[in-house]
C-alpha cells in the first residue's frame, strides 16, 4: 500500500463512513437478492432431487404408457414380460395420490411434495432398498396402513392409530396404522402410505391395469438389452433403463423449478438494476464533492489514469465488502424467504440451504462489476475538469444538455406506446411478447427522458403538495427541480418498484373481477363443493351431498383431457343437466345433450370448423376413440372451457379411477332456508375432510383469497426492490444535505428554524418519492392494461384498475420518502448557521 | 482603552466577552473581554489582521455563534439567555446579514432571495418598502434573474437587499466587498452607507479593507481578541496609518508573548 495513489483511495473511504455505509448497502441489497434468488432453488432443487433420486433404485427396466394419464399397463402384459429371458423379478406398481389425516382429522401437509399410496411389497419381491420398520409392521389386511416416519411424525400418529384416508375415486377410507417405517428418502414434506397389495390394487387401478411394471434382469442381459428386449414385445408401451427413468424425473423436477428459478432472477435482476442506480447516484455525487479533491491530486502532478484508478479502486473495495456482504445476506433471504412461506401454509419441502460455489461467484462478479463500472463513468468525467477551475470553482456541476437522451427517449416512448397497444389487440403469447417488448421501450424512455420530465412533473407536484408551506414549500419544490439527472435517478427506483406492483395489482384486480363476474353470470347454482386443486371433490361427496333435504340437484364439473384431431384439448363433462346448473350463452342448438352428443364453444366450432349436427372423434388417454355429434354451439366461457360432454359420455370417457369432480354444483328448492341447507350440507360431507360448502359469495371470497396468496408472495418480494428504493432516497439526500451545508447554513443565518430546515427536506422527498411513483403507477396501469388484455382467452375478460390501492400507493410513496428523509433532514437540521461563512 | 460610544442609544453591545477555544494549555483567547456599543443609526467596521478575532465578534453579535462568557445585547435583548430557537427567530426579525460569498440560493430569482427571510418568517412583505430598496438599489430589472445570471455586484446588492428588506434592527457584514472588484465594492459600501444615511439603519461590517472602512463613521480595531483603538469619520489613510502602527505592536506583542 506504498502507493500514494492507493492510500488516498483508502484514507477516503475511511473517512467519509457514513457515504461508505450508504454506498455498501446498495451493493448489499443488490448482490443479496440475486443470492437469495439462486440459494433458494438450488435448496428447492436439492431437496426434490433427494426425494426423486432413488425413485428407480434396483430397477433395471420400467414399463410404463406413453401417455402420462393413462390406465396405465395392461394387467396381462405382465405375464408377456415374465415370459421374457433375462427377466428374474416383475413388480407391477399400484400407486396413487392420497392424503392422510393427522391425528386431529385435518390432511398432512407435504409442501409439495408427493403424497402417495402404494403397495406393500415383502422385502424379496422389492427391487430397491426395502423400508425399514422403526415401529409395528407391513399391512397385513385392508384398511391398514404403513407410515413414513417423517409423515407420521408430523401427523402425530402412532402404530395402532386409527386415522382416515383420501383418494380420488374411492372417497374416504377408515385405516389403522400397521407400522411406521423408515426409508432413505425420507426428506421434505414426502407422505409415503403402504397398503396392502391387494388394497392398493383396488384403490389405485381398474382391475385391468396397473401404472408401471418394474423389472429386474437375472443379471444375463444388460438393462438396455432387457428394455429393447421389452420394447420388442410390447410396442404400445414406453419402456425405458431405470437411469432413464431417474433422468426423466430429475429434468421434470428441473424444468418445474426452472420457472422459480427465472422468476427470482427476475427479481434479483430488478434489485441490481434498482441498486445499480443507486451506486452510480452515489459515486456520481461522491466524486462532484470530491472535485477539488481530486483537482488537487491532478494540480500535484497525479496523472488522470491514476486519480481515475484511484476511484476506480474504492468502487473494487466498495464492491468486494458489499457483496461479501450481500451474499450472506442472500442466504439469511433465502432462509427467511423459505420460513415465511412455510408461514403462509404455501409449504415447500425442506431441506439444508445450498450455497453453490456458482452463486458465490457469479454475486460476487455481478457486485463488484455494477460497482465499479457505476463508479468509472463519473470518475472518468471528474478527471476531464481541468485542475485548475476544479479548485477555484466552488461547484462545477457541469450541465450537460438533456436534449440528445430526451429526443431518443421520446422515439422510445412512442415505439413502446405503439408496441402495447398493438400488442393489446391480441391475444396469446405472441401478443404478450409485442406487449413486452413495447413495455422494455417504454421502460427505457423513462430512464432517459425523466430527467426531462421531472421539472414540470416536479413543478406540478409541487404547486400542489408544497404550496400549503409557502417559502418552505417553494425551497422543496426548486431543491426537488434542481438537479433534474439526480431526481430522475433518485425517483427511478421507485418508479420501476411501483410499476411492478401496479402491473401486479392490476391483473389481481382483473383476475378477481373477472372470477366474480363468471360466477355472476356464468353459474345458476346456490352452493358448490370444492377440493384440494391436484384431488379435485372426493368421490362420494357428490352422492352425500345430493341426499341433503333441500338440494333438488348436485351435478359434478370432471375436467377431461382427449385428443381432438391432433390436439390434446381439455374440456369438461357434466355429471347432470348443464343448464340447470350452469348459463351458457348459446349460439346454435340446445344445451340440452345426452348420450354421444356435446356442446362446443364457439372458437373450438371455429377451429375444428363445427356445426350442430357435426360428428367428432374423440380419443381419450387409454386410446380409445368416441364419435361424438355436436348438439350446440356456446359463448366461449371458462367454467367448462372447449367443450362438454354428456354424463353417459363421462362414464364410457373417463377411467373410473381417474373421476373426481373439479367441482359438485348444488341447486336448491325455491323457499328453502339457506342456513339449514349448508348445515345440511356441511354434516354430509364432514366426513371428506377436504371437501369445502361454499355459496357464491364464498367461492368468489375464496377465489379472491387464492390470487392474494399468490399475490402476497409477489408483493413481498416487490418489497424489497421497494426497500432499496427508499434506501436510494436516504443516500441522495443524505448527500445532497451535505453538498448544500453552505446554502443551509445560510438559510438558519437568517432566521430559518431547524424545524422549518427539516420539514423543507421532508418535502423535497415527498415530492421526489411521488414523482417517481406516479411515473411508475401510470406505466404499471398501462402495461397491466396491456398484458390483461392478451390474456382475454384465458379468463381474465375484464381489465379492472384496483383505484384505491393506486391511491393508497401514491400516498404510501409520500409517506415513504418523507420517512427516507427523516435522518437527512435531521442532520440537515443539525447545520450550524455559522457553515454560511465557513471556507469552502 | 475602551471608550464607550454614547452619542445615541446602543443597537447591539458586547459586555465583557469572552471566547475561549480549547483548554488549559492549548487554549486560544479568540476574544479576550470586549467590551463595545454599537449606536444606533451608526456604520461601524471592525478591523484587524487575520486571528484578532474580529469575525468571531461578528458572529458572537450577530448570534451566529455562542460565546465562552460575557454578553451579548440586541438593543435590550441577552442573546446568552437565548435558545437556540429563539436565537433563530431573532436572527430572522431582528438582524441582518450580507455574506462575504454573498450566500443566495441558486434555485431562487433575485426577488425570491430578497424577500426570502420574510417568507420564512411567514410576513407580509411591505411592498412600497420593497420597492424603495429595490429601486435604490437599481435591481429593478434584475428581479426574475436567479443568482447564476447575475455578477457577484449585482448579486451582494441582492444580498443587500434581503438584508434590508426586513427593515432589521441591525445588519451585519462579514467581508461584504472580499469577493467584489473595486468597483463593484464601492458600489456595495455606498448602498450600506446610503441605509444608514437615509433609512436610518445600523450597519456593522467586518473588512479587513482600509477603503471599505473609510465609508463607515466609525473604525474599531481588533488585535489578539481585544479592542485595541478606534477611529471616528475615519478616511482610508488614517485607516492604513492607524493599522501599520497596530501591526507593529501586534508584532511586538507577540514578540513578547513567545518571549515569555
Amino acid at each position: 500500500m506504498s502507493n500514494p495513489i492507493t492510500k488516498v483511495a483508502l484514507r477516503n473511504i475511511a473517512a467519509h463512513k457514513v457515504r461508505l455505509l450508504l454506498t455498501v448497502l446498495s451493493v448489499v441489497l443488490g448482490t443479496a437478492f440475486v443470492t437469495g434468488s439462486f440459494v433458494f432453488t438450488d435448496t428447492l432443487q436439492r431437496t426434490f432431487d433427494s426425494i426423486f433420486a432413488d425413485v428407480a433404485k434396483g430397477v433395471d427396466v420400467r414399463v410404463g404408457t406413453e401417455q402420462s394419464g393413462a390406465s396405465g399397463v395392461p394387467v396381462q402384459d405382465i405375464d408377456v414380460i415374465a415370459a421374457l429371458p433375462g427377466v428374474k423379478t416383475v413388480v407391477p406398481a399400484y400407486s396413487g395420490g392420497v392424503i392422510v389425516l393427522d391425528s386431529e382429522g385435518a390432511a398432512i401437509q407435504t409442501g409439495g411434495a408427493p403424497a402417495e399410496g402404494s403397495a406393500y411389497l415383502p422385502p424379496d419381491r422389492t427391487l430397491g432398498d426395502p423400508e425399514t420398520f422403526v415401529a409395528g409392521g407391513p399391512p397385513v389386511a385392508a384398511g391398514q396402513i404403513a407410515l413414513n416416519a417423517s409423515a407420521a411424525t408430523r401427523g402425530d400418529l402412532a402404530v395402532g392409530d386409527t386415522t382416515k384416508v383420501l383418494t380420488a375415486s374411492h372417497g374416504i377410507l377408515p385405516v389403522t396404522v400397521s407400522g411406521i417405517y423408515d426409508i432413505e428418502t425420507d426428506t421434505g414434506g414426502y407422505v409415503g402410505a403402504l397398503f396392502t397389495e391387494q388394497q392398493a390394487r383396488d384403490l389405485f387401478t381398474d382391475g385391468r391395469h396397473v401404472q408401471y411394471v418394474d423389472v429386474a434382469s437375472d443379471g444375463s442381459v444388460s438393462p438396455d438389452e432387457l428394455r429393447d428386449e421389452v420394447a420388442a414385445a410390447l410396442p404400445d408401451l414406453k419402456v425405458q433403463t431405470g437411469a432413464e427413468v431417474t433422468e426423466d424425473v430429475k429434468s421434470d423436477v428441473e424444468q418445474a423449478l426452472s420457472f422459480l428459478n427465472y422468476f427470482l432472477l427476475a427479481f434479483g435482476a430488478i434489485a441490481l438494476l434498482v441498486g445499480t442506480f443507486i451506486i452510480y447516484n452515489t459515486f456520481s455525487m461522491i466524486v462532484a464533492q470530491r472535485l477539488r479533491e481530486l483537482a488537487l491530486l491532478r494540480a500535484i502532478g497525479a496523472s488522470r489514469q491514476q486519480v481515475g484508478r484511484s476511484v476506480t479502486l474504492e468502487a473494487l473495495v466498495v464492491g468486494l465488502v458489499g457483496s461479501a456482504l450481500g451474499i450472506a445476506a442472500g442466504v439469511a433471504l433465502a432462509y427467511g424467504l423459505r420460513a415465511a412461506l412455510n408461514a403462509a401454509d404455501i409449504g415447500l419441502p425442506s431441506g439444508p440451504l445450498q450455497l453453490a460455489p456458482r452463486t458465490v461467484i457469479i454475486a460476487l462478479l455481478i457486485g463488484v462489476v455494477v460497482t465499479v463500472v457505476s463508479a468509472y463513468a463519473p470518475a472518468r468525467r471528474a478527471t476531464k475538469v481541468p485542475p485548475v477551475a476544479a479548485m477555484r470553482e466552488e461547484s462545477t456541476a457541469t450541465v450537460e444538455s438533456l436534449r440528445l437522451r430526451t429526443i431518443v427517449g421520446a422515439v422510445a416512448a412512442v415505439a413502446g406506446v405503439v408496441g402495447v397497444v398493438i400488442g393489446a389487440q391480441g391475444t396469446g403469447g405472441g401478443a404478450a411478447a409485442t406487449v413486452g417488448v413495447g413495455a422494455l421501450a417504454l421502460i427505457l424512455a423513462v430512464l432517459l427522458a425523466a430527467p426531462a420530465l421531472s421539472k414540470p412533473i416536479v413543478g406540478a407536484l409541487g404547486a400542489v403538495f408544497a404550496r400549503p408551506f409557502g417559502a418552505i414549500g417553494r425551497l422543496a419544490r426548486t431543491n426537488a427541480a434542481r438537479n433534474p439527472r439526480r431526481t430522475a435517478a433518485t425517483a427511478f427506483a421507485l418508479t420501476l418498484g411501483l410499476m411492478l406492483v401496479s402491473v401486479i395489482a392490476v391483473f389481481g384486480a382483473s383476475a378477481k373481477s373477472s372470477v366474480n363476474t363468471l360466477v355472476d353470470t356464468g353459474v345458476k347454482s346456490e352452493f358448490m363443493l370444492t377440493g384440494p386443486q391436484m384431488m379435485g371433490v372426493p368421490a362420494g361427496a357428490e352422492a352425500a351431498a345430493a341426499g341433503v333435504p333441500g338440494v333438488t340437484e348436485a351435478v359434478g364439473v370432471y375436467g377431461v383431457q382427449a385428443k381432438v384431431g391432433d390436439d390434446d384439448e381439455f374440456g369438461a363433462a357434466m355429471s347432470g343437466p348443464v343448464d340447470n346448473v350452469l348459463s351458457l350463452d348459446m349460439t346454435a342448438g340446445t344445451e340440452r345433450i345426452a348420450g354421444d352428443e356435446m356442446l362446443v364453444s364457439a372458437d373450438t366450432a371455429d377451429k375444428h370448423g363445427l356445426q350442430v349436427g357435426s360428428t367428432v372423434p374423440m380419443t381419450n388417454r387409454d386410446g380409445d376413440t368416441v364419435e361424438t355429434t355436436v348438439a350446440g354451439i356456446y359463448e366461449d366461457n371458462q367454467v367448462v372451457g372447449l367443450w362438454v360432454l354428456s354424463p353417459e359420455m363421462l362414464d364410457r370417457f373417463v377411467p373410473a379411477a381417474a373421476r373426481a369432480p373439479m367441482v359438485v354444483l348444488l341447486n336448491t328448492a325455491d323457499g328453502s332456508d339457506p342456513e339449514t341447507i349448508r348445515t345440511g350440507l356441511e354434516d354430509a360431507t364432514k366426513q371428506f375432510v377436504v371437501v369445502q360448502v361454499l355459496d357464491r359469495e364464498q367461492f368468489k371470497g375464496q377465489q379472491a383469497a387464492q390470487i392474494d396468496t399468490l399475490l402476497a408472495v409477489l408483493y413481498g418480494l416487490l418489497a424489497l426492490a421497494v426497500v432499496i428504493a427508499i434506501l436510494g432516497i436516504v443516500n441522495t439526500l443524505a448527500l445532497s444535505v451535505v453538498e448544500r451545508r453552505r446554502e443551509i447554513g445560510m438559510l438558519r443565518a437568517v432566521g430559518m428554524q431547524r424545524a422549518q430546515v427539516r420539514r423543507t427536506i421532508y418535502l423535497e422527498s415527498l415530492l421526489i418519492a411521488v414523482f417517481g411513483a406516479v411515473i411508475g403507477l401510470v406505466l404499471g396501469l398501462v402495461f397491466g392494461w396491456g398484458f390483461v388484455r392478451t390474456l382475454a382467452d384465458q379468463g381474465l375478460g375484464e381489465i379492472t384498475v384496483p383505484w384505491i390501492q393506486v391511491l393508497a400507493m401514491l400516498i404510501g410513496s409520500g409517506v415513504v420518502g418523507v420517512l427516507a428523509a427523516l435522518w437527512p433532514g435531521a442532520r440537515a437540521a443539525k447545520t450550524p448557521p455559522l457553515e454560511a461563512i465557513a471556507d469552502v | 482603552m475602551e471608550r464607550m460610544s454614547s452619542h445615541s442609544a446602543a443597537a447591539a453591545r458586547a459586555i465583557n466577552l469572552k471566547k475561549i477555544y480549547g483548554t488549559g494549555e492549548t487554549a486560544v483567547h479568540a476574544l479576550a473581554g470586549v467590551t463595545a456599543d454599537f449606536a444606533a443609526g451608526e456604520f461601524t467596521a471592525i478591523m484587524g489582521p487575520s486571528g484578532s478575532g474580529k469575525s468571531t465578534l461578528m458572529h458572537c453579535l450577530a448570534g451566529l455563534d455562542s460565546a465562552t462568557s460575557g454578553s451579548v445585547l440586541i438593543g435590550d435583548t441577552d442573546l446568552t439567555s437565548l435558545s437556540d430557537k429563539q436565537m433563530t427567530q431573532l436572527r430572522r426579525d431582528r438582524i441582518g446579514f450580507v455574506f462575504q460569498a454573498f450566500n443566495l440560493v441558486p434555485t431562487l430569482t433575485a426577488l425570491e432571495n430578497i424577500t426570502l427571510p420574510l417568507d420564512i418568517a411567514g410576513r407580509k412583505v411591505d411592498r412600497d418598502w420593497l420597492d424603495t430598496v429595490v429601486s435604490r438599489l437599481g435591481l429593478g430589472e434584475r428581479l426574475d434573474h436567479r443568482p447564476g445570471e447575475l455578477s457577484g455586484g449585482q448579486q451582494q446588492r441582492v444580498a443587500c437587499a434581503r438584508a434590508l428588506a426586513g427593515r432589521p434592527d441591525i445588519i451585519f457584514g462579514d467581508e461584504p466587498t472580499g469577493n467584489l472588484d473595486s468597483r463593484s465594492s464601492g458600489e456595495v459600501l455606498s448602498i450600506l452607507r446610503a441605509s444608514v444615511d437615509e433609512f436610518g439603519q445600523t450597519v456593522v461590517i467586518v473588512t479587513h479593507d482600509p477603503t471599505a472602512a473609510s465609508y463607515a463613521d466609525r473604525v474599531v480595531f481588533l488585535a489578539d481578541g481585544s479592542i485595541v483603538d478606534e477611529l471616528r469619520d475615519p478616511t482610508a489613510d488614517a485607516v492604513l496609518d492607524r493599522m501599520k502602527r497596530f501591526d507593529t505592536t501586534t508584532t511586538v506583542s507577540a514578540a513578547e508573548y513567545a518571549a515569555e
